[in-house]
């Protein structure tokens, strides 16, 4: 670990995650711009970059994307991201009642302190977890990715089918090109342009960046007036009493944002929830109460330490922006997982290392220049979106100097645009394409290891477990429906 | 026309292209020979998933129906919304990719227009912005060529 952090210390490296972070901080401000299109659009520029500096520059923009939302949610009452929707509840009504410096302040000391406790969570558990996942075989991976998968449509937001149709669509588009196992071509139905298959790069700009421009490019842009902070953002000894508030929310962010599918946004709402019951005062949430900042800040930040967990120790993707993690690091020719601890521990703890150092980073940069940051929020969106379509061509061209790629993400952005349009959740559907080759690949090696017998799924206790609770995820919400119903009746049948 | 129709629709074309899909993973896959070298062989996942994609398009058909005869509205659709802008702007997209690609056109005027006409397109149209987003266009275009060409070896255009 100490390794890691002297890496760190290296100016490039340094340079990338304040970088990173900054880029992270103002797009997490701006509404629609989100840390997952960010990412997948600075990805090509990895590629010539060393790892270290890589993972750097992505962990410094996701940290940076969550915690930058609170900015336009606290003035605007806009959340940059979905993340810091929660935010809204209480920081706008106190800029509004002119506090905004303290809500800004409140908003991002708690932003530190979940991260900072969720770091805690990464770097404790992580070995461990990385050491026990060594055990696992093809069925366990098998299993646990499937497990992934369903939990993510599922939970996903929206029709429960229309999720795992999305994360089955996602997987069938994975399948064209070279099959690695035999060395055939597989569906490229006769093109040699398909032998290479979708490239990861071109389909999620596609999906994310060029669908989300075309949709906000429709959209009339709504222009909140702005109150921008005047004075010094106040901070005083006796914020020290928000501890316990603080270790709460983080805790909940973190264990949430180890569940994949969930998200940071959940995280937020539970945290506040939780806060609200816990309090004496429960009438004042919503009205500008300081602890509704804290919760909902603190959870939302602390969730990244938590998704980071299962990404670095199973190569299991909590979220789109893991998901693009994930191609990050096989680009890279690194694979997540257990094994990233012994082959590259360079990487996995670097990961770590960054993302401390971009929480601190991020205070610093918050606290200096959030005037600033308010200020580029309100420059008009629509010389942006241009700027970011001619990124998304160059980003998806850079990739092989070929313009097959950027026909190929102009037609996902298509399919991603038509995809929201009928309410199918995308995160699923990328999810599915990042993952398809490795529980292909898993369940192919687990099949030929016992010798095409399925039974032998029943002697693994872990992926027993892992497809148990795939199958729970699955028939949970029509328990609980058919539960719910039948205890209103039950409620209703008692006489009054 | 009614949200609750135009849901339904837009769930039966859905459906109907993943039906197609499926056909299409069907078909590739009765192309792919048996398995030799292991059980599972190169045709079984799109045939899996060709198979559940089938499942979850009939299971959409049906509620779509469904919800059509109970007349039940989902949620609405975004208002003030003006498609037109939006296919614009992929309509400039695509012309930008084909001169470059097909046209062989220079990457820096060809981004320089891009970006003043997708901005127009997009912001309000007037002879300051059109400055502006020209000039933002020539910057950025000769921004990103040189980083392309010096630092990536990298030649678009």
């Amino acid at each position: 670990m100490l390794d890691a952090f002297l890496a760190l210390a290296e100016w490039q490296n340094l340079l990338f995650l304040a970088v990173g972070t900054g880029l992270g901080i103002v797009v997490g401000a701006i509404p629609g711009l989100t840390a997952s299109m960010l990412i997948a659009l600075t990805l090509p520029l990895t590629f010539h970059m060393d790892p270290v500096s890589a993972v750097t520059l992505l962990i410094g923009e996701y940290v940076g994307g969550i915690s930058g939302g609170l900015i336009t949610a606290i003035l605007l009452r806009m959340p940059g991201t979905p993340a810091s929707i929660v935010t809204t509840f209480d920081g706008y009504p106190m800029a509004q009642n002119g506090f905004a410096e303290r809500a800004l302040a409140l908003g991002i000391m708690a932003s530190v302190v979940g991260g900072i406790i969720s770091w805690g969570f990464l770097a404790g558990m992580s070995p461990a977890l990385a050491r026990f996942a060594l055990q696992f075989g093809p069925w366990e991976y098998f299993t646990l990715v499937l497990m992934a998968l369903v939990m993510l449509a599922v939970l996903s937001q929206g029709s429960m089918v229309k999720g795992l149709m999305a994360a089955a669509l996602g997987m069938a588009f994975a399948l064209p090109g070279i099959d690695s196992s035999i060395g055939q071509a597989r569906l490229t139905f006769g093109s040699s342009a398909m032998l290479s298959g979708f490239g990861l790069l071109p389909v999620l700009i596609g999906a994310f960046a060029i669908s989300q421009i075309l949709r906000d490019a429709a959209t009339p842009q709504e222009s909140g007036r702005m109150d921008m902070p005047k004075s010094k953002l106040p901070i005083y000894r006796s914020d020290l009493g928000y501890a316990p508030k603080l270790l709460r929310g983080s805790v909940i962010g973190t264990w949430i944002g180890l569940l994949p599918g969930i998200g940071a946004n959940i995280a937020a709402l539970v945290s506040y929830s939780t806060e609200k019951q816990l309090s004496k005062e429960p009438e004042k949430f919503g009205t500008g109460h300081e602890p509704g900042v804290v919760a909902a800040e603190s959870a939302n930040n602390a969730s990244i330490g938590g998704a980071l967990i299962p990404l670095i120790t199973m190569g299991i993707p909590g979220s789109v922006t893991e998901a693009i993690l994930i191609g990050a690091l096989t680009i890279h020719n690194l694979q997540p997982g257990p094994l990233l601890f012994q082959n590259a521990p360079e990487i996995a703890y670097g990961i770590i290392a960054a993302y401390l150092v971009a929480n601190v980073l991020m205070l610093m940069l918050m606290w200096g220049a959030v005037r600033y940051i308010a200020r580029i929020v309100q420059l008009p969106r629509s010389g942006l979106m241009a700027v970011i379509l001619v990124f998304c061509v160059t980003g998806s061209y850079a990739v092989n100097s070929s313009f097959s790629d950027v026909w190929v993400m102009i037609g996902f952005g298509l399919v991603g645009l038509g995809l929201e349009y009928c309410r199918v959740p995308l995160g699923p559907f990328v999810i599915g394409f990042v993952l398809s080759p490795i529980a292909e690949e898993q369940l192919r090696a687990s099949l030929m290891m016992s010798d095409g017998n399925l039974a032998e799924i029943l002697t693994r206790p872990y992926a027993l477990l892992f497809l148990a609770l795939a199958l729970i995820t699955v028939i949970w919400p029509y328990i609980a429906a058919r539960l719910g119903a039948r205890a209103r009746a039950k409620q209703a049948e008692e006489p009054s | 026309m009614r949200d609750a129709t135009r849901q339904t629709i837009a769930d039966v074309i859905l459906a109907a292209l993943v039906a197609a899909g499926a056909a299409l993973l069907f078909i590739g896959a009765a192309e792919l020979p048996p398995p030799r070298f292991e059980p599972l062989g190169s045709a079984a996942l799109p045939r899996i998933l060709g198979t559940l994609l089938i499942f979850f398009a009939v299971i959409l058909v049906i509620r779509a129906l469904l919800r059509l005869r109970a007349g039940q509205a989902s949620a609405a659709a975004p208002s003030g919304a003006d498609p037109r802008r939006g296919a614009l702007v992929f309509v400039a997209l695509v012309l930008y990719v084909a001169a470059l690609d097909f046209g062989r056109m220079p990457f820096v005027p060809a981004t320089t227009v891009f970006v003043t006409a997708t901005g127009l397109v997009i912001g309000a149209r007037s002879w300051v912005n059109l400055a502006v987003f020209a000039a933002v266009g020539l910057v950025l275009s000769l921004a990103i060529s040189t980083i392309l060409e010096r630092f990536l070896y990298i030649s678009i255009g």
